[in-house]
């Protein structure tokens, strides 16, 4: 089975590409590692000497924190949100009939095109009009726009995939849509719902221009990271805290896969 | 079905709409005399310099799509298809960049390409350069938007790629090879089109956000590297109380992906993948 | 007590007790206790004081600044929300902000004195009022009225690498000189086209008729092909300066400081058509609650202690003209013993530009060319 997609020239030569793609894509970070251990002010080479003063500064540093706080919290709601809104549309567009599909899903990606910086402008005014306070909450209803397309995107083509008979024959079996949804579609798409989870998590994770305009007083993370882009003072502790954001959502991550893993193994899954 | 476009319609279409009435001078925050007007319209397609912008940025947007979807492509294909037993694990391995902060992994470019960055430190010290003349190119030009744009995306776009490459029907490469067809063969007449899909959803993964795309610019483009979505993004940052140019300019931008899309969603229905 | 509203607070009857007590004891005490007094008064506001700053100035580097103020008046600790510019500012108020002060710089002071957005300060309730630069603080009035405090401030000049670069003279036309394609840095802000028309030598760069304004823009247009960077935030220009990215610069003083810090050989040139003087100005908003407390944020603002604090940390100068900061770079580059340092006929100061829209909007098309 191995060989029919893949001779084992064509396998080796691939995987020296993949190889060449990942050192491609960790260097930057890699060099982000080395600076934060620089004992300089601005990163630059040549390197000045070793510290850990910026590691100390980070945990001491509260504001720092508190916005890393807040945009975990707002990330994981965003996340629930755009998935659960985002496996509704999905199935509707692959698999029910109905007129002005085409308009629908344009609709529904819309939120792709839009500029972030418009996108948050037209949503403070939004707020202001209806008299909402910008808070935590405005910030998670602009982001599950945004990340929506991402989780209809990655959803879609694995609902595709999908064979209906399998749903039909669970209809015909007397199963309610709603039993069969989670009997039968959501363990199949259990996959593409993780990665939809983790792609709309790392987008508001990491989302500044709507987040700056409708978070009012407080401070996510990256709005922290953009100011301190302005005062150099500040810039070596935030590369350190990059350092410990990577590993520490990388184990994250890789615990997550496994654990997904071996409940997959033990439900003996496809 | 209900929910999500409902949801969509209070908060993106009503902020669409005020930025379209801004445009028309027909809704503005700053106090005084408006009323609906095409001034602001006529005044954008006077002036060519922001068309032009425009064209540069899809220019830009367009070669960045391209390229890190053919780069793409082969490793969803490494990793979907080659029976790897980490697939998942090396899928993670390529994902996990994304989990780190954007602007600091473009901060961590503008040390490599920097007059003194990693590239041409190295020219120095093996001699191909004399450090009078370091390649200057490399940082705060058009270049280093693509390049760090294409760095940003990769992963990203390699993502619905091997999510279509991975669920790809087995049986049916074995039923071409069974009937004669070499590898190359199956790949073009089973592989490749099934894959399609997938292939222009991470195309429009990548292009459309470009277009609008201006943090990496405003980081790495320097004067020359000036996208759309930096005019927009100064035009409403200092251009208070004058956004309705900004306002026409996203509104064009917006149009113009709508059109993009629809006529592109074709591509992105549900396709029946039999198994006959 | 603590259920009441703020409404019901401020008029209980031991807070009126307080405030006569207070108005009596000012009366007393003299002016001396003036400043005791107005910290009773102030004590009749209540609520966070809400202020509207540009980054770095709050609680993400600032704090020392208004630390005078924090302890003082605990149960009224400023709260920040962040203007990128002034534009940002007045969409942000005009959106619904309602901040008690906020900080745009002096160009825009008389903008926002007749847009009936602010009202006037009363200086006799800052202490530090007195040791404030009389030049800057006249340019914060207004029809003979307060509306600005002045408070940090710098020049803007010209930064270049002595080792990389010869001007040909001392003048701003080195940010447009061909010879260095490639290696120059201009600053992000719509005061570039009046740079174009000092050196074009127009008549009032701030207020260029529509003729001189199209020269202007038509000279940047043309001379844009040699800018490398154009810079908005200081670390930016720093990180492209210090790497030899670029050899030549729009900057402020403190810029040249640190390059100089990083060992590069740098010159900071005050260019024949002079440099232009920018000032920081504390606004009071219109309608503010807390107005009291806002004098209170200012005047601590203005102390000796404070100022010296911006002057070391972030290189910028301070109105109050008593401090002086540690770095003989930068007391000279600020010209910090001249208090004639940014007017005429050594620095144009920065002021009014009744056209600004449409500055603006050159500008905006220049960077899109």
């Amino acid at each position: 089975m191995n060989d029919v997609a893949l001779s084992k020239n064509g396998a080796r030569v691939l995987r020296g590409f993949f190889a060449l793609v990942v050192v491609f894509l960790y260097a930057p970070i890699v060099i982000l590692l080395i600076f934060s251990f620089n004992n300089s002010d601005i990163p630059a080479f040549p390197l000045s000497g070793f510290t850990l003063h910026w590691y100390h500064q980070f945990l001491v540093n509260a504001d720092l924190r508190a916005s890393l706080e807040t945009s975990a919290l707002i990330a994981v709601m965003t996340s629930i949100g755009a998935v659960v809104l985002g496996v509704l549309s999905s199935i509707a567009l692959v698999r029910r009939k109905f007129r002005g599909k085409a308009a629908a899903s344009a609709l529904l990606l819309s939120p792709l095109v839009i500029p972030y910086v418009v996108f948050g402008i037209s949503l403070l005014l939004l707020f202001h009009t209806i008299g909402v306070p910008r808070g935590m909450f405005t910030v998670v209803i602009g982001h599950i726009v945004i990340t929506l397309p991402y989780t209809i995107l990655v959803l879609v083509p694995r609902l595709e995939q999908i064979d209906e008979s399998l749903e039909e024959a669970a209809y015909d079996l007397g199963a309610s849509r709603f039993r069969t949804f989670r009997s039968i579609t959501l363990p199949l798409i259990l996959p593409a719902v993780l990665s939809a989870f983790l792609i709309a998590f790392t987008t508001s994770f990491d989302e500044y221009a709507v987040a700056s305009f409708v978070v009012g007083s407080r401070s996510t993370f990256p709005i922290y990271l953009y100011s301190a882009l302005r005062f150099p003072s500040q810039l070596p502790q935030v590369i350190a805290v990059a350092v410990v954001v990577l590993i520490v959502s990388l184990t994250v991550v890789v615990a997550a896969e496994l654990g997904r893993r071996i409940a997959e193994r033990r439900v003996g899954a496809a | 079905m209900g929910l999500p476009v409902a949801w969509l319609a209070v908060f993106f279409l009503a902020p669409i709409a005020i930025v379209a009435a801004y445009s028309f001078d027909v809704y503005t925050l700053f106090p005084g005399p408006h009323g609906f007007t095409l001034h602001a319209w006529r005044a954008v397609a006077h002036e060519s310099v922001y068309l032009r912008l425009f064209w540069k940025s899809v220019k830009m947007s367009l070669v960045v799509s391209v390229v890190i979807v053919l780069l793409a492509y082969p490793l969803a294909y490494y990793l979907a298809l080659s029976g790897t037993k980490r697939k998942y694990i090396l899928l993670l391995l390529l994902i996990a960049p994304f989990l780190t902060s954007y602007l600091l992994r473009v901060l961590a470019w503008k040390v490599i390409l920097g007059d003194q960055g990693v590239i041409n430190s190295f020219l120095f010290w093996t001699g191909l350069r004399s450090s009078e003349h370091p390649i200057s190119q490399l940082l705060y030009s058009r270049f280093a938007v693509m390049l760090v744009l294409a760095y940003i995306w990769l992963p990203f776009v390699a993502l619905p790629i091997f999510v279509s490459l991975e669920t790809l029907d087995r049986r049916l490469l074995e039923a071409a090879s069974d009937l004669g067809a070499s590898r190359l063969r199956a790949f073009w007449a089973v592989t490749l089109p099934l894959s399609i899909p997938g292939v222009i959803a991470a195309f429009f993964f990548v292009f459309v956000p470009t277009l609008g795309e201006f943090v990496t610019p405003s980081l790495v483009g320097g004067a020359s590297g000036y996208m759309y979505g930096n005019q927009i993004v100064d035009l409403f940052g200092a251009g208070f109380p004058d956004w309705e140019t900004g306002s026409v300019l996203a509104l064009f931008l917006i149009g113009v992906v709508v059109v993009l899309t629809v006529a592109f969603s074709r591509f992105l229905q549900p396709q029946q993948v039999t198994a006959e | 007590m603590s259920e009441g509203t703020g409404f019901e607070r401020r008029f209980d009857r031991q807070g009126l007790l307080k405030l006569a007590a207070a108005g009596g004891a000012g009366l007393v005490a003299g002016r001396a206790g003036v400043a005791d007094a107005m910290r009773a008064v102030s004590l009749a506001e209540s609520g966070r004081l809400q202020v509207l700053d540009w980054a770095g100035y709050g609680n993400d580097g600032g704090q020392a600044m208004f630390a005078s103020y924090v302890k003082t008046h605990a149960a009224n600790k400023p709260q920040f929300t962040y203007m990128t510019n002034e534009s940002d500012a007045l969409a942000k108020i005009h959106a619904g902000l309602k901040p008690d002060l906020f900080r745009p710089y002096v160009g825009w002071v008389k903008y926002f004195a007749t847009s009936g957005l602010v009202q006037p300060w009363d200086p006799s309730k800052i202490a530090n009022f007195k040791h404030l630069n009389p030049f800057m603080v006249k340019a914060g009035q207004y029809g003979g009225k307060q509306y600005g405090i002045p408070d940090d401030w710098g020049f803007d000049a010209i930064l270049y690498r002595s080792d990389k670069v010869t001007p040909k003279s001392r003048s701003w036309a080195l940010i447009f000189d061909d010879r260095y394609k490639g290696r120059i840095s201009w600053f992000d802000d719509l005061n570039m086209l009046t740079v174009a028309g000092l050196y074009l030598g127009v008549k009032n760069a701030w207020n260029q008729s529509d003729a001189e304004l199209e020269k202007s823009q038509k000279f940047l247009m043309a001379k844009k092909k040699n800018v490398k960077l154009i810079w908005s935030s200081e670390t930016n220009l720093w990180e492209a300066f210090g790497s030899g990215d670029i050899w030549i610069a729009y900057a402020w003083p403190n810029d040249w400081v640190q390059m100089k810090k990083k060992g590069l050989k740098v010159v900071y040139m005050r260019p024949k058509e002079k440099p232009i003087a920018w000032v920081g100005m504390f606004m009071l908003l219109q309608g503010s609650p807390r107005p009291d407390l806002a004098h209170a944020y200012v005047d601590s603002w203005s102390s000796t202690r404070s100022a010296k604090w911006l002057e070391d940390n972030y290189g910028y100068g301070h109105a109050n003209v008593v401090a002086r900061p540690a770095s003989s770079d930068l007391l000279k580059a600020l010209q910090l013993t001249n208090p004639r340092a940014v007017t005429e006929p050594n620095a144009h100061l920065d002021r009014d530009i009744p056209r600004r829209a449409v500055y603006a909007k050159y500008w905006e098309e220049v960077k899109a060319s």
